[in-house]
């Protein structure tokens, strides 16, 4: 980077001008009045001018063959070319803003003005200059109402794409996602490439999709060549990176076991014998560590016990400080090439992304690969022919422990005990870090992922009938592979100076696995448009669309790897041998059309169906149509519209209705299936596959139905500065494949599924920006604000639960909802516990069953002596009530933006404004001892917990297991005192940076050059972080374990953690 | 242009043809699965998971062995219905909906025949486990679809739920083809006899001794059926009991060899490192950090014989005995089942002396029984021995229990049965003759409503020859004596602090109980156990009896109460809930 900038300001200062020409000249608007501030800009180059107060301005060109571009906020452009001309005056017309926007629907582009279907856009520039490791990542809150929730921080996380709320406790569903109109995985797309992001939110826009499209449609277009010479644009970031919260846990030794043995004692009923398995611990080590540290001897050593000459440990270890580099790098590098010529244009890129990895140890280095060629030839002058390849290809490295399996976040839980250490005095590992971070020091095994896609489309386009119909058939195949490799050695350790032991002893095995999916598409459609006497504007759409997937896969697994850097299958030579298939096939085809029609651009009218079949539905139920309407009214279109285009410019109410099949679900499931497993157990000297019963079938199914009704208004005020669009909408969901009513156990099996559920979601979305200018220092400063709000509320409107049974879907519940106790308080003392309504048998405060001041006291709301569950009915809760729910409300986005002289300044704000969380029994971020005793003690718990000195604190007396849904314990049950408010508002990404003049880039022979600083997640606020302070929980990252190792949601945050970056940027186009 | 157009048409109409039927093609359908009998061997192998697979550990909850925390079932006043479990029946519905499909005519009657039996015993042993747990359970022998009554119906009676449990076993023992399986590891023809024997004598002896029941009158029906099924697999099963290693070690091999034994072990869960098939016996009965840390209680120990037949508890002075006098001269089997004399252990390939340990052991009688000498073994899933589910020494002890019930046991089933195990144990007198005098400690500490010498004997041999398999629990509940559930967690005698004891007299000290202060300067290699009544401010759960001399105690801060109601475990709450037509066991 330093090269760079010595070889720009060495070019900088050598460079000579020729035959100059400076061209004066009055910037007016229609009416002739002065535009001060218009830019005057040279095009093809940085060099610019503004206007002056009186709207004169002065510019030197590089000679004639120059052409000057006119512009100004909320006029249209205008060019004109030099030749011999020193005044040029002109005249600019006020733009109606939007009328020339244009935003990509189904099969097709819109006038933004002519919509009439609910469609969000947002350009390219979101993801500019952002180190997100995947575009998946990169649109979260971009889009009011387009929910994306990342599961962790990993750079591979690719969530699912969620528009509008809750689709379907049913079959479940999330937006179809096309990338260039087919179906695609964002994350594995070159961000350079992007042109635009559209989302199409209601039926009347997704229907043209179908079945498919029942939850909404996030449509991706890639940029196209640009027109004119040859253009080459090198873009490079370099992103320095840390975690958004450490756990900030207690790491004294003596603290942590001292604080260990009175959680235990009061939770497990006796003093301990050991610290889960990795520890012994005894009074007598208690009072030795106590002795240490009081007589302030230095401790964090290793000793050797003389009896049993085993190592006793006094550590004071910080397992998150061995896990975690304090910050990684990661480095973006794109270059691409575009251009045209007569009858032939084309655009190559190519981008190599590498972020290091966090961890310490065995890392997990992570890259990803992008190539992209497209181009188009015009074969006739009625015929184009064009074509896309995309190769992309993602590797990830996830290191994991062999000693538990799972992910390193609950191992550290479970045995990253602070008075272990690391390592013993001869170097070895020690048995509480072998089962942690010790696994990744020995760095051996691990898990590496590689996801690959080939995507090719040929397309044509033919027009007939001047430009009025066009033809356009496109033809794709995509192969995504995923490839999985996960290796498992043995890791010593000890115990003894001398012995040495093993973790892992039992798998010691390689497994790889091969899948594939082979996708075929194909569309075809007509297009006619055309305008009748003037006022009567038609078009007409019919196509046809047909897709087929095949997904195979293998896999194998060997144990008895002979040595442990091996590497290969070859090298396995047990004999417990694992192999697996894998098979799925799925088809589609269907009819579109659609039909568009305005009058006098004033009443404007859309017509969509879809005749959609699907080979995963059963041979009576596979067809279907799907039709929607949707209409516009443009009332400042009205010939009584008086208002001035300067105050309201633009007014439209729009109305949509549609309904759509729901058609995400797995194939073969309405078919009777035996698989084959292999058996856990040895029977006849081998371990032999077996078959089970199928499940039970469902019959008489049909499809689940989406049904969307959705108003908006737009409108444009004062000069189209400000621009408000917004939308109401209803979704029905009916006919959810829901399991059945709960049945007895009897039934030996899941219930079977049947269309037994209904769903209402409402919500609604609105976006304000508002654009303008002023002067700072005679020069204009441009600026752009943008605030989305959105927000969803779902209800159950039928279930198949007529008792209203709590644990399962009822109707009338919100989706999301805590069912909880009030908490009272604390039991003060004994006389308190005897005279408060029984919690027992309930739930229990201890082994002992026995309740003492300092336990929780609920409200026995329902008098009845007893603080219960009742019958677990909606109509007999018993003291619970709903204190709280979980879905987000009121998402929130602000966008700041702003240019003066060459610098530019943007700012992204999101957020949740409403949401709650009762942390999970197994969140040991939380809940610390008061789940398991030798869980890690978060240090907002110190001085927090109750005491006879300190009635006060925010938990009740020390105790492990309190947080324990196993036990039916006290902190285990939902309740109002440990509700937590997750709202927050974070700054998603802030940058700032400067276009270099024209003059010291055309040192370089370059166009345009930029620099730039981008930060990412640099700030977040939660009401959460007064209860747990700051940098200790990160209110976006409270969800489920490691997705890599378990699907479980239990124990909320035991995963890899966001990242927040600092990077530094340059683009340089040629 | 034309043509263009045409090609689009073209196009259009090869695509629409395409078939929107697909099948799954990775997974197979009914017709194939019982339309072969590879198929119907294919869904036989799911049946085996019922089976205790790879479990050392099924006594942890019984009244001779104390553990690291007291069971919540047994503690006073802690269980509740929202705490129980088991009420599960996904296995039954795999078995039952292979009963009813189990009928393609491609398929030899025989071989059907065969292959209902084998999921016919498996209902059975399904049903046995829910019957002691639950007490009355519906009886369901067919997949129920969603809209059958049965799903909200109430429990079926016991006697319709074993009539049926017996009716399945018998067609299981007719139809089962296959009398040998040289692995152990598939049921045949033998374990189904066997395993009748063990239900029938459950049930006999439960109606015999739950006489709230009314059901005395048919005990001794169930009893002959236990007799007769036991004497069917003594008379033509070919089993016989190892002797292979003398009398000091045949018994230990049985549980310790990696294959199972054939001529003893009729079905077993088999282990195969190549296979990766292991269990976790040696962590669980050796690690101070893992497991229940189960130990023997005095109070069984001093059940063990000594060599000449006679009751160890007969010896003057045996209360203060120390553990080093009190093993000596005892049924070989104790030295087979507990740490002691010159146990010898194997670390690196050497042979190191094996005292019991107190970082494990809180009484001082550790189990061996299923450990593996080799310390390599000790840490996690490492181990290779196949674990009996079935063996022959069980046959003998049902038929001896079943016939001394009836009151027909003979001077000869005596020396076929108890006699031989007894001789196995190396105990040289009371093989031959069935014995005539009570054991008054037996009886007053175990069995005080028995007063036949026979049936009081028989008890003896099956706790100390079948201990640590799983069954002790169930016999607790079928002898009605849930009150040995409350005995006093005991351990060895210790005469007075401090001094270090040399368990196994090697010569070097190995442990020593202190109060308060850690005796200085320590004793290198003892282990100092601390028996102080308070630790660091609250009950020390370890204890001598005599505060600073006596029999060792665990635990006895926490109390244990047995109630009748606990002969059978609650039905979950939430199972109540779905279904209030259960109804609730009495007492709970």
């Amino acid at each position: 980077m330093k090269n760079v900038l010595m070889i720009l300001l060495f070019l900088a200062s050598t460079s000579v001008f020729a035959q100059r020409i400076t061209v004066t000249g009055t910037v007016t608007d229609a009416g002739g009045n002065p535009l001060p501030g218009a830019t005057v800009q040279v095009k093809g180059s940085t060099i610019g001018s503004l206007t002056d107060p009186e709207g004169k301005y002065s510019i030197t060109v590089a000679g004639p063959e120059a052409t000057l571009v006119f512009s100004f906020v909320g006029y249209n452009p205008r060019e004109v070319q030099v030749l011999n001309q020193t005044v040029i005056n002109m005249v600019l017309m006020e733009n109606i803003k939007g009328l020339e926007e244009v935003v990509v629907v189904g099969y097709g582009t819109q006038k933004k003005l002519n919509l009439t279907a609910a469609v969000d856009q947002v350009t390219n520039e979101t993801l500019e200059n952002r180190p997100v490791p995947n575009v998946s990542q990169g649109l979260q809150g971009v889009l009011p109402n387009l929910n994306i929730k990342l599961l962790d921080g990993k750079p591979i996380q690719a969530p699912s794409f969620n528009i509008r709320g809750t689709t379907s406790i049913g079959q479940g569903g999330s937006a179809l996602v096309l990338i260039d109109g087919v179906e695609g995985d964002p994350s594995l797309l070159n961000p350079n490439d992007i042109e635009s992001v559209s989302m199409l939110k209601d039926a009347a826009a997704a229907s043209i999709y179908g079945a498919r499209g029942a939850f909404g449609v996030v449509l991706i277009t890639t940029k196209n060549p640009t027109k004119g010479k040859t253009s080459i644009t090198f873009t490079s970031n370099t992103a320095n990176k840390r975690p958004v919260a450490v756990p900030n846990y207690v790491t004294d030794g003596y603290t942590w076991v001292r604080m260990f043995t009175e959680a235990f004692i009061n939770g497990d009923g006796s003093f301990p014998q050991n610290i889960n398995k990795t520890l012994k611990v005894s009074q007598a080590y208690l009072d030795e560590f106590k002795r240490r540290v009081e007589s302030g001897e230095p401790y964090n050593t290793v000793e050797i016990d003389p009896v049993t000459g085993e190592y006793v440990y006094y550590g004071s270890t910080d397992f998150y400080a061995e896990l975690y580099k304090k910050s990684l790098m990661a480095y973006d590098n794109n270059l691409s090439i575009s251009g045209s010529g007569d009858k032939t244009n084309y655009l190559i890129s190519g981008r190599y992304l590498r972020q290091d990895g966090l961890f310490r140890y065995n890392t997990d280095d992570y890259n990803m690969k992008n190539f992209r060629a497209k181009g188009s030839i015009e074969v006739f002058p009625w015929l184009t022919i064009d074509n896309n390849t995309d190769y992309s290809q993602m590797q990830y490295h996830n290191p994991m422990n062999v000693g538990e399996g799972s992910g390193i976040w609950r191992n550290i839980a479970d045995e990253g005990h602070p008075n272990g250490t690391m390592f013993n005095p001869d170097g070895t590992l020690t048995m509480v870090s072998v089962y942690n971070v010790g696994d990744l020091w020995y760095g051996k095994n691990g898990i590496d992922t590689k996801k690959g896609i080939f995507k090719n489309t040929t397309g044509l386009t033919a027009t007939f009938l001047d430009d009025k119909l066009r033809v356009k058939g496109d033809f794709t195949f995509l192969n995504t592979n995923n490839n999985y490799k996960r290796k498992r050695v043995q890791v010593p350790y000890s115990n003894k100076p001398g012995v040495i032991a093993y973790v892992g002893t039992t798998t010691n095995d390689i497994t790889e696995e091969r899948a594939e999916t082979q996708y075929l598409a194909t569309n075809i459609y007509a297009e006619y448009e055309n305008t009748f006497n003037e006022n009567h504007y038609l078009k007409f759409m019919l196509g046809y669309n047909y897709e087929q997937s095949t997904y195979q896969r293998l896999s194998a697994q060997r144990n008895g790897i002979i040595y442990e850097d091996a590497d290969d299958l070859n090298l396995a030579l047990g004999q417990s041998i694992t192999t697996g298939g894998g098979w799925e096939k799925w088809l589609i085809l269907g009819g579109f059309s659609r039909l568009n029609y305005s009058y006098k651009d004033r009443y404007l009218l859309e017509v969509n169906a879809r005749y959609d079949g699907s080979s995963k539905f059963p041979s009576d139920q596979r067809f279907a149509l799907f039709p929607s309407v949707s209409g516009g009214w443009r009332i400042s279109k009205e010939a009584f519209w008086n208002v001035s285009p300067k105050i309201i410019s633009n007014l439209k109410l729009r109305g949509s209705y549609g309904s759509l099949g729901n058609g995400n679900i797995s194939s073969y499931i309405y078919q009777e299936q035996f698989g084959i497993s292999q058996s856990s157990y040895i029977l006849g000297g081998v371990r032999p596959q077996y078959t089970s019963r199928p499940s039970v079938l469902p019959d008489g199914l049909t499809w689940e139905t989406s049904t969307t009704t959705d108003f908006g208004l737009d409108f444009s005020m004062l000069s189209d500065r400000l621009n408000f669009v917004g939308d109401y909408y209803i979704r029905n969901t009916t006919d959810m494949f829901t399991i059945g009513l709960t049945l007895p156990a009897v039934f030996g099996a899941t219930p079977p599924k049947g269309n037994y559920a209904d769903l209402k979601t409402k919500g609604w979305e609105i976006s304000i920006s508002w654009r303008d200018k002023f002067n700072v220092g005679s020069k204009p400063l441009n600026y752009d604000v943008r605030f989305t709000l959105a927000d969803n509320k779902s209800t159950i409107t039928r279930y198949n639960n007529p008792d209203k049974l709590l644990s399962d879907y009822y109707e009338g519940m919100v989706i999301g909802e805590i069912w909880g106790y009030t908490t009272e308080g604390f039991f003060i003392d004994q006389a308190d516990v005897d005279s408060h309504a029984k919690q027992s048998p309930q739930m229990r405060a201890s082994p002992t069953n026995l309740w003492f001041p300092g336990d929780i006291k609920l409200l026995d709301a329902n008098n009845d002596g007893f603080v219960n569950i009742g019958t677990n009915r909606v109509s007999d809760p018993g003291d619970r009530k709903i204190i709280g729910n979980k879905s987000p409300r009121y998402t929130f986005g602000l966008n700041l933006g702003a240019d003066w002289n060459n610098f530019f300044f943007s700012a992204f704000l999101m957020g949740v404004g409403k949401q709650q969380w009762y942390p999970s029994t197994e969140s040991e971020i939380f809940w610390g001892q008061y789940n398991r005793p030798y869980n890690n003690i978060p240090v907002f718990h110190l001085g927090n917990m109750w005491t006879p000195d300190n009635t006060d604190a925010y938990f009740p007396r020390t105790m492990s297991r309190a947080a324990s849904n196993a036990t039916s314990r006290e902190l285990g049950v939902p309740q109002t005192k440990y509700l937590q408010n997750v709202a927050y508002i974070k700054l998603r990404n802030i940058q700032l940076g400067y276009n270099l003049p024209q003059q010291v880039a055309s040192k370089i022979h370059a166009n345009a050059v930029q620099v730039y600083v981008s930060g990412e997640d640099l700030w977040t606020y939660s009401p959460l972080y007064k209860i747990v302070g700051r940098g200790h929980i990160d209110v976006e990252n409270t969800g489920p374990s490691d997705q890599m190792f378990t699907s479980s949601n239990a124990g909320d945050g035991y995963n890899y953690p966001m990242l927040k970056s600092v990077s530094f940027g340059l683009s340089v186009t040629f | 242009m034309k043509k263009q157009y045409l090609w689009f048409i073209l196009l259009g109409l090869l695509l629409a043809g395409c078939e929107l039927e697909q099948t799954p093609v990775s997974t197979t359908s009914k017709s194939a699965v019982f339309g072969s009998e590879s198929g119907l061997k294919l869904y036989s192998n799911s049946f085996y998971g019922i089976l205790p697979q790879g479990n050392t550990r099924q006594d942890a909850m019984s009244d001779y062995l104390a553990v690291k925390t007291v069971p919540t079932f047994v503690q006073e006043n802690a269980f509740a219905p929202t705490l129980s479990s088991g009420w599960d029946w996904g296995d039954l519905r795999n078995i039952n909906y292979f009963i009813v499909n189990n009928k393609d005519p491609r398929v030899p009657l025989s071989v059907r025949k065969h292959y209902t039996g084998i999921a016919r015993f498996f209902r059975a042993y399904f049903y046995y486990d829910k019957v002691i747990r639950f007490g009355n359970v519906p009886w369901i022998n067919k997949p129920l679809s969603v809209s059958d009554p049965e799903l909200y119906g109430g429990r079926d009676n016991r006697t319709l739920v074993m009539d049926s449990v017996l009716a399945d076993i018998n067609y299981a023992c007719e139809n089962i083809s296959v009398t040998n399986d040289n692995t152990r590891s598939l049921v045949t023809k033998w374990v189904a006899y066997a395993f009748k024997s063990r239900l029938c004598l459950f049930e006999g002896t439960f109606r015999k001794y739950h006489t709230e029941l009314g059901l005395t009158s048919s005990a001794n029906a169930w009893l002959n059926e236990a007799a007769n099924a036991a004497k069917k697999v003594m008379d033509e099963g070919g089993y016989s009991l190892n002797t292979s290693g003398g009398p000091g070690k045949s018994y230990r091999q049985v549980f310790i060899n990696p294959s199972p034994l054939g001529n003893e072990v009729l079905l077993a869960s088999v282990m195969d490192l190549a296979l990766n098939e292991l269990h976790d016996a040696n962590w669980y009965w050796t690690s101070g950090t893992y497991g229940d840390k189960a130990s023997f209680i005095r109070t069984f120990i001093n059940t063990y014989l000594k060599l000449d037949g006679t009751p160890f508890t007969n010896t003057p002075g045996y209360e203060t005995m120390t553990f080093m006098e009190e093993v000596k001269d005892r049924d070989l089997r104790l030295k087979q089942t507990i740490r002691l004399g010159d146990y010898k252990r194997i670390s690196g390939g050497v042979e190191i002396p094996a005292p019991p340990v107190f970082s494990y052991t809180f009484t001082g009688y550790q189990p061996i029984k299923w450990v593996l000498d080799d310390m390599y073994y000790d840490t996690r899933d490492l181990n290779i021995n196949s674990i009996p589910l079935f063996r022959y020494a069980e046959v003998l002890l049902n038929y001896a229990e079943a016939k001394a019930e009836l009151g027909t046991l003979t001077d000869a089933d005596w020396a076929a049965t108890v006699g031989q195990l007894r001789a196995r144990g190396g105990i040289t007198n009371g093989l031959t003759t069935k014995p005539t005098v009570i054991d008054l400690y037996l009886q007053s500490v175990y069995f005080p409503d028995i007063s036949d010498p026979v049936i009081l004997e028989i008890r003896r041999e099956r706790g100390i020859e079948l201990c640590l398999e799983g069954f002790r629990f169930p016999d607790i509940l079928r002898w009605k004596r849930g009150e040995l559930m409350n005995l006093e967690w005991n351990g060895f005698y210790v005469p007075q602090l401090v001094t270090p004891l040399d368990l196994n007299e090697d010569g070097i000290p190995d442990v020593a109980f202190y109060q308060g202060t850690k005796p200085s300067p320590a004793v290198s290699g003892v282990t100092y156990v601390d028996v102080s009544p308070t630790v660091g401010g609250k009950t020390n759960p370890q204890l001598l009896k005599n505060d600073t001399y006596g029999e060792l105690t665990w635990m006895n801060n926490i109390k244990r109460k047995w109630e009748d109601k606990m002969y059978y475990y609650p039905i979950p709450q939430t199972d109540l809930i779905t279904n209030p037509n259960l109804g609730q066991n009495p007492g709970w």
